[in-house]
């Protein structure tokens, strides 16, 4: 296609000094589209780049004279090659993906008949829409900050649309374009902090990624893989003073089938009709969940205050009515005394102590038998423990690998070396096995105080599994044999768990964050809290805070006030910019002879008799004496040397009289008619 | 308080010391007047421009005369050089004057067995370059570099020219084919570019009655000397500008500078350009200071060749960009 013969005066570039793109604005515009694209491009088949780039080499050499535009029937074959490519990439019909990989080709392809004024003005208001476009995907201050700067870039190019083809400087309309991002600050916080947040009147398909962090299912060695990740899990904000680390079980996840040695959460259990009422005094917290892409939130022990919006299902986990694709920023209370199911139904107790027919035989015949000689669910539990702390099992991350068939088996009395994961799994399995109700709890575990904020950030390698084992009376009972296994963990977080050979495995950046002291986890520290300050005031933001700020400003919070408020507060923000550009250029000091002129010309101007910009004082006195039918001559001699002789030095004499002067005219003039200049 | 009740005291030059800057002020006076009314009677009805090349001269600049034929240029500049009591030459240009032509050429001289440097046209103290965009521009080159320099430059030897040395300098504007417009750079040395216009009826009439002043030029003889050129110079140099009035020209130099309908801004030397003139524009309006109403007088003059209009590529533009400045730029800040 490249080595198409061009056909001049049908595919030439136009010519018309009015309807061509400045050279600058050019430049601007494409460097603009690569800048919109750049974000996306992660979320977008990576052909259409490839598109992007080859349409934006064809401009450019369109732009050079080597080429011309596409003929008619070329840019039809490309739209179509475009769209089927799309359709076939795999994203579902109406998914976020396949709007933007649709968006993204059009942007990339209206390059190629980018010829006119019109053409041009289009791609920037396309600029504008993808902006907004990849804040569905990523909302991080990260993101926010090149947003802003590519606002910066595709308003330079609308800058240099309007400029003269003479003066061809694009840095100048870079610094007047972040002048113009700049002035509209005020106006944008107004915007921000009162504008109604309506919901959405269609509801966008989200971007259609897979979880991330803790999922449904859990494989033995699934944790360990997400402990070489130090992504973010959520920050939580306690109201109080925080809890010890050891008792910061971030409950996510209750896994209650077992089946080839793989654990999942089976069927949702029925949510629960009122929250559970409080015993003893709660801990409050706000959490602020990184997108997960799934419904389920993380939350201390018992939550007994959650909000009309939350929903708890049967086994006391937390539910989003919605998928997270943004962070959510949702409060809690959690009371850590309440006791879960003290009376366990029948049909739970079933499904809390199923397992599949045969597997594991030793196992089995092991519980069996300890249940026997201890007597009680607790001591089997307490015998449990013991075996693991007293014999040598092993805290690793990584374990030798063990096959799906037997794997319980294998584990607990031949390898004996595990993760939290597969601790949990023997222990659960073995209650079971002995008809005791366990299940196992998949979340988070611990959480580092982050000292420049006070919040507590929690991070994927913190994830953790345990058990929670029904107790006749004392209900759900949490147990945690990698506490046993490893007590460290428990008590001091991951790192001191973690032997050297375990430490070598894990990532830089995780090895960076669990030191402490040295200026990089100083440095990781830091950019946490901006994060976290980003979320809480402007991610967090949300419909709920935003009512509650207008609570607090007007009072009872109508259309009409919210309106009157977005007008004061347009207004405001509006003069303040206007203000301060006035000051900026307001006129340099005058020296005294002209203030004293200007003064009278000022009070002459209010009486209707003005001067023109190019009027001298001389004209203009001579004007005004005339017609006040006094002797021009002396009056405007008076004034030129007292204004522009500088050898002059008038007598105090002279000086009264040229005051008499001019409240003469004043005096004179103020009934009269100001009638035409003659 | 009755309109006859004002008092008028012409005590306003109230300096009772007289010292010699006034008496000086006051031949230069009439020198002046006479000077105006020798060439009135010659150029009729050109008082404004005749007044305005006086005020060139005067500030030391060079003068571009700009008007179709006929219209008194050459009469002008004969009248001005005759006037002033300086020794003058005329070089009349076409395409095929060469630099030598004006300058002068080295010569074999037999008697002395030596080359000998032969002065050229240009080395006199006022010269009439008379269709001066007929030239190529090497020819105008050589008489540029003379202005700037007050100099000239033959194999390798530099020869000063006489003091004062003035360039009046003509040219046709209508009739562009076969010429070499002056580029910016070099309009940029003349000081003034006026245009003469057609006379008002009753100077024609009184023309047409009376017949061709051309004879009247011979009557014409020195008015001032040399020596009192310089005195009046020196004279304008004297002149003060008050705060006001600098700042006038700066928010000028200004505008031109910032708005779009400018190609480019007026350079430091037409800021100075500007100043000169006004303070030559006050001498003759027997000021000892400049006024607003200097600047504006001089201004279209001063500006308009140095001036393009950003939408103009041919450079016929300036004419309105002066009435542009006039009209926006407020006189009073």
């Amino acid at each position: 296609m490249a080595e198409k013969p061009i056909t001049p005066g049908k595919n030439a570039p136009q010519v018309g000094m009015a309807y061509q793109i400045p050279r600058n604005s050019l430049a601007l515009l494409m460097i603009s589209q690569v800048v919109v694209i750049l974000p996306l491009a992660v979320y977008i088949t990576p052909w259409i780049i490839g598109v992007g780039l080859f349409s934006g080499y064809w401009r450019t050499q369109v732009y050079r004279g080597r080429w011309g535009y596409p003929a008619g029937w070329v840019k039809a074959v490309l739209v179509f090659a475009g769209v089927f490519g799309i359709a076939l990439s795999g994203y579902g019909t109406f998914s976020l993906e396949a709007a933007t990989s649709l968006l993204v080709l059009a942007f990339a392809l209206k390059l190629l008949e980018m010829k006119t004024r019109r053409d041009a003005y289009l791609i920037i208001f396309l600029s504008y829409f993808l902006i907004a476009t990849a804040f569905l995907f990523d909302q991080a201050i990260t993101m926010a900050a090149y947003q802003v700067l590519a606002a910066v870039i595709i308003t330079a190019a609308m800058v240099g649309m309007n400029q003269l083809q003479s003066r061809v400087r694009p840095l100048a309309s870079i610094k007047l374009a972040a002048a113009l991002i700049f002035q509209a600050l005020p106006l944008t916080l107004v915007l921000f902090l009162l504008f109604p947040r309506i919901a959405p009147l269609w509801s966008i398909p989200m971007p259609s990624s897979s979880t991330t962090g803790i999922s449904d299912t859990i494989k033995p060695g699934d944790v360990a893989n997400l402990t070489m990740s130090n992504e973010l899990a959520f920050r939580v904000v306690f109201e109080d003073e925080v809890p010890p680390a050891r008792e910061l079980y971030w409950r996510g996840l209750v896994y209650s089938e077992f089946d080839q040695g793989t654990w999942t959460v089976g069927r949702p259990l029925p949510p629960k009709a009122t929250p559970p009422a409080a015993v003893g005094p709660g801990i409050g917290y706000e959490v602020f969940l990184e997108p997960t892409q799934a419904e389920w939130l993380f939350s201390l022990d018992t939550p007994v205050d959650y909000g009309p919006r939350l929903k708890m299902l049967g086994d006391y986990r937390l539910i989003n009515p919605e998928s997270i694709l943004s962070v959510k920023r949702y409060r809690l209370v959690s009371d850590p005394q309440y006791t879960q199911d003290p009376q366990l139904h029948g049909l739970l107790e079933r499904r809390e102590t199923r397992l599949p027919d045969e597997d594991n035989p030793r196992i089995r015949e092991y519980a069996k038998a300890l249940l026997a000689d201890t007597g009680s669910p607790t001591a089997m539990v307490e015998a449990m423990l013991a075996q693991i702390r007293n014999r040598d099992y092993v805290y690793t991350l990584q374990p030798p690998t063990l096959n799906n068939e037997n794997s319980i088996d294998e584990f607990w009395f031949d390898t004996r070396r595990g993760f939290c994961s597969h601790y949990a799994g023997a222990m659960v399995f073995a209650l079971r096995a002995a008809d005791i109700p366990a299940r196992m709890v998949g979340g988070y575990q611990g959480g580092e105080v982050n000292p420049r904020t006070g919040h507590v950030e929690v991070r994927q390698y913190l994830a953790h599994a345990w058990v929670e084992v029904w107790i006749e009376s004392a209900g759900w009972t949490r147990v945690d044999p990698t506490a046993a296994v490893a007590p460290a963990r428990v008590e001091n977080g991951l790192n001191a768990a973690l032997s050297g050979e375990d430490r070598a495995a894990l990532s830089f950046l995780t090895n960076a964050r669990l030191g402490e002291g040295d200026l990089l986890s100083n440095a990781l520290q830091f950019f946490d809290s901006v994060e976290h300050r980003w979320n809480f005031w402007v991610v967090g933001y949300d419909a709920a805070s935003q009512s509650s700020v207008l609570q607090k400003l007007l009072g009872e919070v109508t259309p009409a006030r919210i309106g009157l408020a977005l007008a004061i507060g347009g207004g405001v923000s509006m003069f303040l910019v206007a203000l301060t550009l006035f000051w900026r250029r307001r006129p340099t000091q005058r020296n005294p002879a002209e203030r004293k002129f200007f003064k009278f010309a000022s009070a002459m101007a209010r009486q209707g008799y003005a001067r023109a910009p190019d009027e001298t004082p001389a004209a203009y006195l001579h004007r005004l004496a005339v017609k006040a039918e006094l002797d021009p001559q002396p009056m405007v001699q008076r004034l030129q040397s007292f204004m522009y002789d500088p050898q002059a030095s008038l007598s105090e004499v002279e000086r009264r009289q040229m005051r008499q002067d001019f409240r003469k005219l004043r005096f004179r003039l103020a009934f009269s008619t100001p009638g035409k200049a003659s | 308080m009755t309109p006859n009740s004002t008092q008028t005291p012409q005590s306003l030059n109230s300096t009772t010391t007289v010292d010699e800057v006034a008496v000086s002020r006051a031949g230069v006076k009439n020198q002046i007047e006479a000077l105006v009314q020798a060439l009135n009677s010659v150029l009729l009805g050109k008082e404004q421009q005749i007044k305005l090349s006086l005020a060139c001269l005067f500030a030391g600049g060079h003068l571009l005369i700009e008007d179709l034929p006929g219209m008194g240029k050459t009469l002008l500049s004969h009248a001005l050089a005759k006037t002033l009591g300086l020794s003058y030459n005329r070089i009349q240009f076409t395409s095929d004057v060469l630099p030598s032509d004006i300058i002068g050429a080295t010569i074999f001289d037999k008697q002395s067995n030596s080359f000998r440097f032969i002065e050229g046209p240009l080395f006199a103290q006022l010269i009439l370059a008379d269709e001066i965009n007929r030239a190529t521009p090497k020819s105008q080159s050589a008489l540029l570099e003379a202005m700037e320099e007050r100099q000239v430059t033959n194999d390798g030897v530099s020869m000063p020219l006489p003091t004062p040395f003035f360039v009046i300098a003509t040219q046709n504007p209508s009739t562009q084919s076969g010429t070499f417009a002056l580029p910016e750079s070099q309009l940029d040395r003349f000081l003034m570019r006026i245009e003469l216009g057609y006379p008002e009826p009753a100077a024609e009439r009184q023309l047409l009655m009376h017949g061709d002043r051309r004879t009247h030029l011979n009557t014409l003889g020195a008015i001032i000397s040399p020596a009192e050129l310089s005195n009046i110079q020196a004279a304008v140099g004297a002149i003060k500008a008050s705060d006001p009035v600098i700042d006038y020209i700066q928010r000028i130099i200004a505008f031109s500078r910032l708005g779009s309908e400018f190609a480019f801004g007026l350079s430091p030397r037409g800021a100075l350009a500007l100043l000169q003139s006004a303070k030559a524009w006050a001498l003759i309006n027997d000021r000892s200071h400049v006024v607003p109403e200097d600047v504006q007088a001089v201004l279209p003059s001063v500006v308009e060749h140095r001036l393009r209009e950003s939408a103009d590529f041919t450079g016929h533009g300036g004419g309105a960009l002066a009435q542009k400045l006039l009209g926006s730029v407020d006189v009073v800040s």
